[in-house]
């Protein structure tokens, strides 16, 4: 399992590679999948209500065909319909390979990849129904292949085939169940997106603006210029030489028509039961990386900023067990992703997975990174993410930074930022990913608004801003990386040789952020909690 | 931060979109062969139900006085739902041969039949026979209205008219102990003939529809 995750994240990033060299990485429509099929779901529901005051029951096949030829709407319409159908099954089935290769698919995300697959699933019966409605010579071999298949299950007293036999009219009330599932699918699928998010704190649910307009007017262009073809009207008395094949949504039909009902059957049970089942196959062990998070409750002040920091909603702010005025921060380890963002929001750095609080942050730094600043001042530190391209971090260091890496940026503490710009470091670029790329899903959201929007556990005052950088590292766009690297270089080669502070004191304070916090809570809480564990981390 | 598109960016970006666009167009309905275009088809089509095979018996005065009111039959039957042979030939030559019996885990549901032969295109002498594979000797029993007799009177007069006019009508609904049609059907490239059961005529027919088309050839552009 893991090496077809590798492989498959191997396939994604050449894609990426080439979507952001295209588009440019905020653009990346690939980043975007999820939220694509969204709105290919909404273009869905707006083309189909047109298609549905159109549509005749009693003449399903001359009804489709009218439509498709009137060249005003219909036909573009229609068209529009069946290309967004096929951009959600391509998004949702890219959305898919992205999460595994992540490896985001086990643990508290079990249930969004669970309801994903039956999303995917019900898209694609969804666009079965959907063909079947226009009875040309494809619906009529998709609605064939659908009674061959059920007719070997001991559902029907009567086989279903014999509907499409010729000894009768294919009766309307075939057609009347068949709209109902084409209505009734797209409102379970509304009900399972509610159930894909249900977990996320913040869920995107559409991508940003131009990617969204820029798609859909993209597709609706292509619906003008390349109608969707439509096959002749269905005709139980002639055997079509060929038919129009959606290879996107039907891709499954070539396959199927050439196994057995109970194989086909057999082969779709192990594909839907495998991928079922890879929550559980991919989970790993609670412990090491994968730990959840931990509240130190010695340090937290209860200032109520991890809760609204992380993105899984895992944590909530509880009674305290000793006589301490405030609220205490609680992680529930079963919806905890370890992501680790809660480790960069909490500024008394009372938070976070094994070995990624605040403070074994800095414990991390002082051996690994400080004393390579101090063997050469003039060094720019790149703290990067450990999701960033290998090839991007090859360059940086060739071009002398000294590399810092962090599991996501999201976790990292303004506070190593500080410690490393007051150490002496000439500059200090943080690299994370496209946002709409984040592991963390709000990593680099976070970290944008720590440095420059003054969110809780920002980055001080007292830190050069002008030394600090925050940077996107995006596969394909290695130039990007590099120039964005070089004027910051050029930049800080401008600024004075860096002071370097002895004794460095990093006060670690956070203020109560409103919403759940008690009116006890105290302003500025002092990070002086035990003794033991002091808030304000000298440096070395 | 965010990067700026120059316009050969963009207009790289327009490119690449329209390719990617008239793929997914293609892929969203790529001509996929279906049939070979020198074949055409019979296809057999019906539901009727099986016949019962029954071993009747006139209970006695005493037998029927001993039963409970309510189950005072005076003809009892006991038996199974019948089977078929099913036997198609084209140009005399024996294309399908098969057992037909009824649904249901006891085989007393009504039989469907579906079954698609291949035939070259072209006029061919079509024989289908659907023959009960059960021999019975004498249904004499449960279609002939048993003896009135004094359990017949008051509440009961008329019954045994009754049970046997029952018997007659479910002997009826089902299908008769041999169908056979033997018929000349000219096949057009791609054309499909079906033969179904009239439960009207009570006999084996062309069904129309193809017949129809026969005398105007069918309309369907080459590739779909
Ligand atoms: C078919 C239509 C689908 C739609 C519309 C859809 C949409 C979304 C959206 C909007 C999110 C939230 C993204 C965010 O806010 O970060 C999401 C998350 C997720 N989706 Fe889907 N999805 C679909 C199918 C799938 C499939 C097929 C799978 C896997 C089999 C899947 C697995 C996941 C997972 C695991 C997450 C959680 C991401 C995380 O951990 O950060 N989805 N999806
Ligand atoms: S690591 Fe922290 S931020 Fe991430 S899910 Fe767990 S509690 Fe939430
Ligand atoms: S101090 Fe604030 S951010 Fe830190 S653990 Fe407590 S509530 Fe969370």
């Amino acid at each position: 399992m893991q090496r077809l995750a590798r492989l498959t994240r191997r396939c994604l990033t050449a894609l990426d590679a080439i979507a952001s060299r295209v588009y440019g990485w905020p653009w990346n429509p690939l980043h975007q999948s999820g939220t694509v099929a969204v709105a290919m779901l909404l273009a869905l529901v707006g083309t189909g209500i047109y298609l549905l005051l159109v549509y005749r029951l009693g003449a399903p096949a001359d009804s489709v065909a009218r439509i498709a030829a009137d060249p005003w709407l219909g036909s573009w319409i229609r068209t529009l319909h069946r290309y967004a159908s096929d951009l959600f099954v391509l998004a949702a089935a890219l959305h898919a390979a992205r999460m595994f290769a992540q490896g985001r698919d086990w643990g508290p995300r079990t249930l969004a990849w669970v309801s994903g697959v039956l999303l995917l699933l019900l898209g694609l019966l969804c666009a079965w129904t959907g063909y079947v409605m226009a009875w040309d010579t494809f619906g009529e071999r998709l609605a064939r292949e659908g009674a061959r298949l059920l007719d070997v299950l001991p559902v029907f007293s009567e086989p279903l085939s014999r509907i499409f036999a010729g000894d009768g009219a294919v009766p309307s009330a075939f057609f009347f169940v068949n709209l109902f599932a084409h209505i009734v699918l797209p409102l379970g699928a509304g009900v399972g997106l509610w159930l894909h998010v249900s977990r996320l704190a913040r869920p995107t649910l559409l991508p940003p603006t131009r990617v969204m307009w820029s798609i859909l007017g993209a597709l609706t262009v292509a619906s003008v210029l390349w109608p969707a073809a439509l096959g002749s009207a269905a005709d139980a008395f002639t055997l079509p030489l060929s038919t129009p094949l959606d290879l996107v949504a039907a891709w499954w039909l070539p396959l199927s028509e050439r196994m057995s009902a109970g194989a086909a059957w057999s082969v779709a049970s192990v594909i839907f039961i495998a991928l079922l089942l890879v929550p559980r196959f991919n989970r790993r062990p609670r412990t090491g990386a994968w730990a959840p998070s931990h509240v130190d409750t010695r340090l937290c002040t209860g200032c109520n900023q991890c809760p609204q920091d992380c993105p899984w909603d895992a944590i909530t702010m509880v009674k305290r067990d000793d006589d301490r005025p405030t609220l205490v921060a609680h992680v529930d380890a079963s919806k905890c992703v370890s992501c680790g963002v809660c480790a960069g929001s909490c500024a008394p750095m009372g938070v976070g997975p094994l070995g990624r609080s605040g403070r074994d942050q800095l414990s991390v730094l002082r051996t690994r990174i400080l004393p390579e600043i101090t063997a050469q001042p003039s060094a720019i530190v790149a703290v990067c993410c450990a999701q960033a391209p290998a090839s991007h971090i090859a360059a940086l260091r060739a071009r002398g930074a000294a590399i810092h890496d962090v599991p996501c940026v999201g976790n990292l503490h303004s506070s190593v930022v500080e410690l490393l710009v007051r150490q002496g470091a000439r500059g200090v670029i943080v690299c994370g990913c496209p946002p709409r790329d984040c592991v963390g899903r709000e990593g680099p959201k976070w970290l944008g608004e720590r440095f420059y929007a003054q969110r809780e556990a920002e980055l001080q005052p007292r830190v050069d801003t002008a030394r600090v950088w925050v940077a996107t590292l995006a596969t394909g766009d290695l130039a990007g990386t590099l120039s964005t690297f070089d004027d910051f270089a050029q930049r800080v080669a401008a600024l004075p040789s860096p002071d370097r502070e002895h004794d460095v004191q990093l006060q670690a304070e956070c203020e109560p952020v409103a919403a759940a916090a008690p009116a006890t809570a105290p302003a500025t809480a002092p990070a002086t909690a035990p003794a033991t564990a002091p808030a304000t981390a000298p440096a070395q | 931060m965010t990067p700026r598109q120059s316009p050969v960016q963009l207009a790289r970006a327009v490119v690449v979109s329209a390719v990617a666009l008239a793929l997914l167009a293609y892929a969203s309905a790529v001509p996929w062969s279906y049939h070979s275009g020198h074949a055409a088809r019979l296809r057999l089509s019906w539901s009727a139900r099986p016949e019962r095979i029954e071993t009747c018996r006139t209970l006695s005065e005493a037998e029927l006085a001993a039963r409970p009111a309510h189950m005072r039959q005076r003809v009892e039957c006991e038996g199974h739902a019948a089977t078929y042979l099913l036997r198609v030939s084209v140009d005399s030559q024996l294309v399908n041969e098969s057992v037909v019996h009824g649904a249901g885990l006891r085989n007393d549901r009504p039989m469907y039949l579906l079954r698609d032969v291949d035939v070259a295109p072209g006029t061919r002498r079509i024989r289908v026979s659907f023959t009960r594979r059960e021999q019975t000797d004498d249904d004499a029993a449960a279609f002939a209205p048993a003896a009135a007799s004094d359990a017949d009177t008051g509440m009961y007069a008329g019954r045994a008219q009754r049970e046997a006019t029952e018997r007659a009508r479910r002997a009826g609904a089902a299908v008769p102990a041999q169908l056979v049609i033997d018929t000349t059907l000219t096949f057009a490239d791609r054309g499909v003939h079906v033969i179904t059961f009239d439960p009207e005529r009570r006999s084996l027919q062309v069904s129309r529809g193809a017949l129809e088309r026969s005398t105007s050839p069918p309309t369907v552009p080459h590739d779909y």
